[in-house]
C-alpha cells in the first residue's frame, strides 16, 4: 500500500473568527497566510523524509480551512522544495477551469518535476461553484467534457479544434506536452457511476473519498465492472481512497482524540443557501442517487493506536480495493498542527513500515 | 427550408439529387449507407445552396456495375455538378463520399473551393475498418454515440443494402491509398475534417492523418458525436462548417462574444 499525506496550508485560525462559509477576506492576516505556506514546506520535507509516497493538493475556495485555491501553484513550489516524493493534484476542479490551461500547466509541471507529478481530475463541491460562478446544473456535463480535453489536448499530436458543448476552441496545439508519455498518471475523482465509467474508457485511476468503506467499494466496484468492460484490470495504484485518520499512541488515546471532536463543519453553508445548494446539484455513488456535500462534517474513517489502524486499513485495500490512501492525520482546518505532527510521527515510525505488504 | 428532389444527366447516369437554399453551391457526396437527410442539410441551406446528391448505384438507383474506381466515381459527381451548370463549389463529404470528395478536389482543384470532410473513410486504420452493416439497431450502435437518443436507423431494402454493398466493396480501395495520398500532398484546398469523439466505424484519430498530409488542413473534433456528426450533433457540425466554408483559416479567430451587460 501506498500513502499520501493530505496537505492543506494549516492557516492558524484567529480565535473570533465567525464560523461561515464564504468567510470574510477582512479576517484573513497576511503574516499568518506566509507563516502557513512556509510551514506547508516543512511538513512536506518531513513527510518526505518519513517515507510518504505522496504528497497531495487540492483546490479550494474562500476560506481558511483548506488555504490552496490553486493546486498547480502549491505543486509547483512544493514541487522545487523537495527530492523524491511524488506531488499529486487531486485535483483541479474541471468544471470551473479553462481545459486548455489545466492541460498546459499540468503538462508543463510534469516536465518541471519530470515522474514526480500525480493528476486527479475532479468536478468539485457543489458550494465551491459560487467560487466562479458556475451553475451547479451545468456542472456534470462539463466535467465530463473538459476531462476529455485535457486529456485529448495531452495525446494529440496534431492541431485540432475542438466543437464542445460547454467548451469551444478552434485551434489546440500545446507546448510542452507531458513529460510522462501519453500523459501523468491520472485519476478521476468520484463515486458517480460517471466518474467510474470515465476513468474505465480512459484507463485511468478512479479516487474516491471519505465514504464509509462499504459504499466506497460500491463505486470501486462499479469501476472495475466498468473497466472489465472495456477490457482491462486496474491493478491496486489505480485506486486512491481520501480519509481521515485520527493516530494515537493508544486505542483509547485515539478515542479520547475523536470524542473531543466537536462534530461542527468549520465553515458550513448558510442553512437557506445550503438547501438551495442541494435542490441544483444532483450526485450518485456508482449510479445510486445520494445528496452532494455542501461544506457539512467529514467523517473519521480511521481511528485508534497503531495496531488497530492498520487492521482497519487492511480493511481497505481488501473491501475498497485502494493501494494508495490519501491521509489527513487531522480534519483539515483544525488548529492544532502539535498534535497532528506527533501523529504524522508516530504514523511513519509505527504504521508506514507494516502496510508495505498490504 | 425544404429540399425538393430533381435529377441530372451525366456520364450516362440519372443522378438524383435533394437541393434548397440559395447562396453559394455546397455539394454533398453521402456515405456508403447511401442518401440520407439531417438536421444539417436544413441549418446550412439558411447559407448555402445545397446540393444533396445520390450517388450513382445508391439508393433506388440503377445497379451500377459500370464504375469501377472511386476516380471514376468522383468524375461522374464533377460531370454532375457541370451538368447543373455549377463551375465552382463548396463540397462536403461524409465518410465514403469523402474519399470520393477528396478525388473530386484533387483532379478539379480549381473548381472545389473548399472541402468538409465529415468522418471521411480515405485512410482507414491497419486493422482495418468495416462498413456498418447488420440490423437497423446493429447499424444505429456503429454510427451513433447514442443510439438510445435517435433509435434505429430506417430499414433498408435488403436488395438495396446488397447492391450497394457490392458497389461500396469494389470501389472503397486500400487502408491506406498511395495514389490518394500523394496527390494530397499537393492539395492546396481548404479543408475542414470533422470527426466525432466516439466515432466507432472510424477511429477519430484518423483525423490526424489528413492534418499531417495536407498543407491547408483544419481538424476539428466534435465531442460526444459518432460517425454520422451531422444527424447527431447537427447545430454543432453546421456552426463550424459555415464558419469555415465563410471564412477558411480565419475561422479560428474567435467571433464569440462575451459581453454582458454594456
Amino acid at each position: 500500500m501506498k500513502v499520501s499525506y493530505f496537505e492543506t496550508g494549516r492557516y492558524v485560525l484567529p480565535p473570533d473568527l465567525a464560523r461561515e462559509w464564504p468567510v470574510a477576506p477582512a479576517s484573513y492576516d497576511p503574516e499568518t497566510g506566509v507563516e502557513a505556506f512556509r510551514n506547508m514546506v516543512e511538513r512536506v520535507k518531513f513527510v518526505e523524509a518519513l517515507g510518504f509516497d505522496w504528497v497531495s493538493v487540492s483546490e479550494h475556495h474562500y476560506s481558511p480551512r483548506i488555504l490552496t485555491p490553486s493546486p498547480v501553484v502549491s505543486a509547483t513550489w512544493l514541487a522545487a522544495r523537495v527530492d523524491t516524493i511524488k506531488i499529486a493534484l487531486l485535483g483541479p476542479i474541471v468544471p470551473v477551469s479553462n481545459p486548455i490551461r489545466v492541460a498546459e500547466e499540468l503538462a508543463m509541471l510534469d516536465t518541471l518535476a519530470p515522474g514526480r507529478i500525480v493528476v486527479g481530475l475532479l468536478r468539485g463541491t457543489t458550494n465551491e461553484y459560487l467560487s466562479y460562478d458556475l451553475n451547479p446544473k451545468e456542472s456534470r456535463e462539463r466535467t465530463d467534457e473538459g476531462m476529455e480535453l485535457i486529456l485529448k489536448a495531452w495525446t494529440e499530436p496534431q492541431p485540432f479544434g475542438w466543437q464542445g458543448k460547454h467548451f469551444q476552441y478552434r485551434t489546440v496545439s500545446i507546448w510542452p506536452r507531458p513529460q510522462h508519455q501519453p500523459h501523468p498518471p491520472t485519476y478521476a475523482l468520484g463515486t458517480s457511476a460517471e466518474a467510474g465509467e470515465f476513468a474505465a474508457r480512459n484507463r485511468l485511476g478512479l479516487g474516491v473519498s471519505y465514504g464509509t468503506f462499504e459504499l466506497m467499494a460500491k463505486a470501486t466496484r462499479h469501476y472495475r465492472d466498468q473497466c472489465a468492460h472495456y477490457g482491462w484490470e486496474p491493478g491496486p495504484d489505480d485506486i486512491i481512497y481520501r480519509a481521515n485518520m485520527i493516530l494515537g499512541e493508544t486505542d483509547d488515546a485515539a478515542e479520547a482524540a475523536l470524542a473531543r471532536r466537536d462534530g461542527q463543519a468549520a465553515f458550513p453553508v448558510r442553512p437557506g443557501l445550503r438547501d438551495a445548494l442541494l435542490a441544483a446539484d444532483a450526485r450518485n455513488v456508482a449510479g445510486e442517487r445520494r445528496p452532494a456535500n455542501v461544506g457539512g462534517v467529514l467523517p473519521i474513517s480511521f481511528c485508534g493506536g497503531p495496531d488497530r489502524v492498520i487492521e482497519q486499513l487492511r480493511r481497505c485495500r481488501e473491501e475498497i480495493g485502494a493501494g494508495v490512501v490519501d491521509l489527513s492525520l487531522h480534519d483539515p482546518g483544525a488548529g492544532d498542527t502539535d498534535s497532528m505532527m506527533h501523529a504524522l510521527e508516530l504514523f511513519g515510525r509505527k504504521v508506514l513500515p507494516r502496510i508495505r505488504e498490504l | 427550408m425544404a429540399f425538393s428532389e430533381g435529377f441530372v444527366e451525366a456520364d450516362g447516369f440519372r443522378i438524383r439529387f435533394m437541393a434548397a437554399g440559395d447562396g453559394a453551391p455546397l455539394v454533398h457526396l453521402h456515405g456508403a449507407g447511401g442518401m440520407r437527410m439531417t438536421p444539417a442539410h436544413d441549418l446550412l441551406s439558411q447559407r448555402y445552396r445545397v446540393i444533396v446528391f445520390e450517388m450513382p448505384g445508391f439508393g433506388q438507383s440503377p445497379d451500377n456495375t459500370r464504375t469501377r474506381t472511386m476516380v471514376e466515381l468522383s468524375d461522374t459527381m464533377g460531370a454532375a455538378v457541370t451538368a447543373l451548370g455549377i463551375e465552382q463549389f463548396n463540397l462536403m463529404g461524409t465518410s465514403f463520399g469523402g474519399k470520393v470528395a477528396l478525388w473530386l478536389a484533387a483532379r478539379q482543384p480549381q473548381r472545389v473551393q473548399a472541402l468538409v470532410l465529415e468522418a471521411p473513410a480515405a485512410i482507414r486504420p491497419a486493422a482495418g475498418s468495416r462498413p456498418p452493416s447488420g440490423t437497423p439497431e446493429e447499424m444505429a450502435r456503429r454510427i451513433y454515440a447514442h443510439p438510445e437518443r435517435l433509435g434505429p436507423l430506417p430499414a433498408v431494402d435488403p436488395v438495396v443494402q446488397a447492391k450497394t454493398r457490392a458497389l461500396v466493396d469494389r470501389l472503397r480501395g486500400p487502408d491506406r491509398d498511395a495514389e490518394l495520398e500523394h496527390a494530397l500532398r499537393g492539395l492546396a484546398t481548404p479543408t475542414l475534417v470533422l470527426f466525432g469523439t466516439l466515432d466507432r466505424v472510424i477511429p477519430p484519430d484518423m483525423g490526424r492523418c489528413y492534418k499531417a498530409l495536407m498543407p491547408n488542413c483544419h481538424l476539428v473534433l466534435v465531442y460526444d458525436a459518432g460517425h454520422a456528426i451531422s444527424t447527431e450533433r447537427p447545430e454543432a457540425f453546421a456552426e463550424v462548417t459555415t464558419d469555415y466554408l465563410e471564412r477558411h483559416e480565419a475561422f479560428v479567430i474567435s467571433r464569440a462574444e462575451t459581453l454582458i451587460h454594456p
